[in-house]
């Protein structure tokens, strides 16, 4: 959770000094649902997530450095520079990517899930999106298609009140997303997300279910976005926590360890990450030339 | 509660539905009778004659509906002129469009039938404007929102349902569930129909009412879909009527390619899932001469009337597809009339 | 009159006017009106404007049916992209429906989305995809350069009793410029010349209007004067300007910030090629976009794009070719 947050925090300040550009969105405050997923999952098992995506990406065994570079725009990024914060990919990890497109991504893990499923594996497909991502029509026809199809996808949604710059009662009649889909044949449950341990226990139960032949389930994660929407959203739309009430939230504090060595290590770690991102050169425009279809 | 039917209006609803089924056929002997006659592709609603007819009999005359693709039934009842109708169909200028829309596009505004979308579940959102517009305008008026189970799986559902429920909007949606989709069974394409459950369940996931009936009983239609309109039109918002039919046609026409002559083959049971029993059970159930049998039964009204009010019908829709027949061609340079407002 | 405004401003304005005149326009979209001083809420209150969820086809389909019953909607979509969601209620129901009914309905609806912002939103932000609305028979669409057409405009297209793509284009959101007091309409289907010239013209759009009168004075200093052309509304398109001063120079650039093949250039090159064909002196030019999705990294994001010194390498080539009479 360390190096989410040390990474988050350096993303913030670069991109106050305009050395990364764009619209970026910070995951302080969801690091506790990020390792309590994503560190229960294989390389082989597939990850999506949406636009606050940085924290998924690190969890699910991105290097810092390769997910820094890529924000700076430098050809050692994940995506040599071309797709950027809301559009980090990294095969290897079985990190098949954030989008930009609100639930966009959630029919894409139903498709891993049926080609895990095809395949024999016991290997399963997760998808982070919000709360906001729900009232959309593309997130019920998956639902019910994955329903129908008991596919091994788990839906994990970050549900911390807010839709951009509106809270959830301008969205919906209803309070929680797992009632969105109570009408549904999917397993579902609500977890507090600021609690990493509770969002393990919970995530490994879908998951162990998951991968002997059952699924889908949708796990809703309780968190508090610490940040605005974007970096540079002014939040007039809502109160700042004071310090206090944000240690009762903030999932590093809540974990209670007191040993600083964690926090230490993964600042260094995310100094050097800067510094080997810094060092990649800029891509070559012909990249893009050669990207543009498969050969 | 909606008010109890009386013997006049009990008679209005089985004329309805004998003028609907009446029309109905006439539309699918056209394609034996007058081949060529109608093109493209025309959705009947022979066998929901008691779920239309019930629903538009709890509703005030400046009230709206929209529907889908299989819209002849909706218009009849409301008053459309069926030559008008039939002409639309044949594609002639004295069409309720002018030839333009075609059988699935029928529109008649001056009935409160605002425009008909052929596209799975994209006429659901079109309702809930008319209901947003319903509600500020402030007049009292409620729109029912009818669409075929198939639409339920289309995102537009999911969004309109939401958004219809968060502002309480006047509008009853009304899922005429046939059971199919094309040749497709509602359990293999719906996870609750595959659990066993009613698509009235989707409801609760818009923190709205949902609820099934019998569509086959005009009767009971006409108390569901009652009781949801006056909680719309009392501002309590909005209601999920999931009406239980049997479509006695197939989907449609069959697909073809000019030269082929087009046809209502048998209805999908039978052609792609071998249940000719389903479909006879259904035949036997047919809620038109269930609801005559009814009321000639208890003496709401006479054998004699009833056969009277069938040889009218007969007469009424003979003479829509006379006038269809006859009417003219619109001039091919209308064509590009009406692209701009 | 006219009072300085910046562009983003000033389409607020005419939506406000609009909302003023017309108590039927209503205006509802994702995160708007959101909490109780906003300005629109305070003054039209939450009949007409309203918040959705993150809904297109729900908020573009209420759109249409809030017209049939005879209300004019603007829908907020913030950007050109999130139509691509709800693709059939924008292309294959909104505009249809006059047509279909036979003239029964109408469906006055404004669709206002920003595109264009190539600034880091990477590739599924920042396109230029108005191409894909021109050549839908009954959808209008309109593409402001400036503050005071942005104005102009948007009252045009509320007014219109057909859909509108309004297009804003998010580079120019702060710009400031002259916007014209009170009602202001400017005509959709109407080109405007902003800079007369007899060498060549150059039909350029959106933001790029502004890099197309840049790289006319750096031509000018080398004795070329160039006639630059915003046509400002895209469909319908206003042909006749652009034959009217092909007519008078001989050369056409056209500017685009769209892929080659969905660029509006395309579209205009074709009618130039097709109308106008006697007057050209050398073959049409398209200076659009490289086609690739826009690339996240700066470097490569610019090198995709047009600009000034594209611009004006494709003018010295068209001065300097000759079509063999």
């Amino acid at each position: 959770m360390w190096r989410i947050r040390a990474f988050e925090e350096r993303v913030g300040e670069l991109t106050r000094a305009n050395e990364v550009h764009g619209l970026v969105h910070l995951s302080i405050g969801g690091e506790g649902v990020a390792v309590g997923v994503c560190g229960a999952l294989r390389d082989d098992d597939v990850v999506y997530s949406g636009h606050r995506a940085h924290g998924h990406a690190i969890a699910k065994g991105a290097p810092p450095a390769a997910v820094l570079a890529e924000l700076m725009g430098r050809e050692g990024g994940l995506c040599h520079g071309l797709g950027g914060s809301m559009h980090l990919v990294d095969v290897e990890h079985g990190f098949f990517g954030a989008t930009g497109v609100v639930g966009g991504n959630v029919p894409l893990a139903l498709g891993s899930a049926l080609a895990a499923r095809l395949a024999g594996g016991d290997n399963v497909a997760v998808v982070f999106f919000g709360d906001g991502a729900v009232q959309g029509g593309i997130f019920v026809e998956s639902v019910n298609i994955a329903a129908l199809w008991a596919l091994p996808v788990i839906l994990v949604c970050e549900n911390n009140g807010f839709a951009e710059f509106t809270p959830r009662s301008a969205h919906t009649t209803v309070e929680r997303v797992s009632d969105v889909v109570a009408p549904y044949p999917i397993e579902r449950l609500t977890v507090d997300g600021g609690d990493v341990r509770a969002v393990r226990v919970a995530f490994s139960q879908f998951l162990d279910a998951a991968r002997a032949g059952g699924g889908p389930m949708l796990l809703e994660c309780l968190t508090h976005r610490f940040g605005g929407h974007y970096e540079g959203d002014a939040q007039q739309y809502r109160e700042r926590l004071a310090a206090d009430e944000w240690r009762r939230v903030d999932p590093i504090a809540r974990l209670g360890i007191a040993d600083h060595g964690v926090e230490l290590e993964a600042r260094d770690e995310i100094d050097e990450a800067e510094r080997v991102a810094r060092a990649s050169p800029f891509p070559d425009a012909s990249l893009m030339e050669r990207l543009v279809y498969a050969p | 509660m909606p008010e109890p039917l009386d013997t006049q209006r009990l008679t209005w609803m089985l004329t309805q539905m004998l003028r609907i089924r009446e029309f109905e056929e006439r539309v699918k002997r056209t394609f034996e009778e007058h081949p060529g006659v109608i093109r493209g592709h025309t959705h009947l609603a022979d066998g929901a004659e008691a779920s239309i007819v019930g629903a538009l009999a709890a509703l005030r005359p400046d009230d709206h509906v929209l529907t889908t693709y299989r819209c002849h039934g909706y218009p009849l009842a409301l008053g459309t002129d069926p030559n008008a109708m039939m002409a639309e169909i044949y594609g002639r200028s004295d069409g309720l469009c002018g030839g333009y829309g075609g059988s699935m596009h029928l529109t008649d505004t001056a009935r409160g039938f605002l425009g008909t979308s052929g596209i799975v579940g994209q006429g659901i959102p079109h309702a809930v404007g008319a209901a947003y517009a319903a509600q500020i305008s402030g007049r009292g008026q409620v729109v029912l929102s009818f669409f075929g189970d198939g639409a339920s799986k289309q995102g537009a559902f999911h969004e309109s349902l939401n958004i219809a429920s968060l502002w309480k909007l006047p509008v009853v949606f009304v899922m005429e569930n046939n059971n199919y989709n094309v040749v497709t069974r509602t359990e293999q394409e719906d996870a609750n129909a595959a659990a066993g459950e009613p698509l009235a369940v989707k409801a609760t996931a818009y923190s709205m009412p949902g609820t099934t009936v019998d569509g086959g009983d005009p009767v009971a239609v006409y108390e569901t879909v009652g009781a949801a309109v006056d909680r719309a039109r009392s501002g309590e918002g909005p209601t999920l009527v999931e009406s239980l039919v049997y479509r006695l046609s197939a989907h449609g026409n069959i697909i073809a390619p000019p030269g082929i002559p087009l046809h209502f083959p048998e209805h999908e049971a039978i052609t792609v899932f071998g249940n000719a029993e389903e479909y006879e059970a259904a035949k036997r159930g047919d809620p038109v001469p269930r609801f005559r049998g009814r009321l000639v039964s208890d003496g709401t009204i006479s054998a004699e009337e009833a056969d009277a009010i069938a040889e009218q019908v007969q007469a009424e829709m003979q003479g829509a597809v006379d006038f269809g027949l006859k009417s003219p061609f619109p001039a091919p340079e209308a064509a590009v009339n009406f692209v701009y407002a | 009159m006219a009072h300085e405004l910046p562009y983003i401003a000033a389409i607020e304005e005419a939506i406000r006017e609009e909302m003023e005149r017309d108590p039927t326009v209503l205006y509802f979209g994702q995160n708007i009106a959101t909490h109780e001083n906003d300005p629109f809420l305070k003054q039209f209150g939450a009949d007409r404007v309203r918040v959705t969820p993150i809904s297109e086809t729900a908020e573009i389909g209420m759109a249409v049916g809030a017209a049939f019953a005879g209300y004019r909607p603007v829908v907020e979509l913030y950007m050109a992209e999130f139509m691509l969601v709800a693709m059939d209620q924008v292309v294959n129901e909104a505009p249809r429906f006059h047509y279909m009914s036979g003239g029964q309905v109408k469906v006055p609806i404004v669709l206002k989305a920003g595109y264009g912002f190539t600034a880091g939103w990477a590739g599924q932000h920042t396109g230029s995809i108005y191409g894909m609305f021109m050549g839908v028979p009954g959808l209008k669409v309109a593409v402001p350069s400036t503050a005071d057409d942005a104005k102009g405009l948007m009252t045009a297209a509320i007014r219109d009793d057909n859909p509108v793509v309004y297009f804003h284009h998010y580079l120019l959101t702060l710009e400031h410029g002259d916007v014209t007091d009170g009602e202001h309409v400017v005509p959709l289907g109407q080109a405007a010349v902003r800079r007369e010239g007899g060498d060549v013209t150059i039909v350029a759009i959106g933001w790029l209007v502004g890099k197309a009168l840049a790289a006319a004075e750096e031509l000018a200093a080398a004795g070329i004067e160039a006639e630059v052309i915003d046509p400002r509304t895209l469909a319908p398109l206003d042909t006749e300007t652009i034959l009217r001063s092909v007519e008078k120079t001989g050369r056409l650039v056209v500017v685009d910030q769209s892929t080659r093949h969905g660029s509006a250039a395309a579209v205009i090159a074709a009618e130039v090629a097709s109308e106008g064909f006697g007057s050209l002196k050398a073959p049409v030019k398209l200076v659009t976009a490289l086609d690739a999705t826009i690339p996240y990294s700066e470097p490569m994001e610019g090198y995709l794009l047009p600009d000034e010194t594209k611009i004006a390498a494709a003018v010295r080539e068209a001065v300097a070719e000759a079509v063999s009479a």
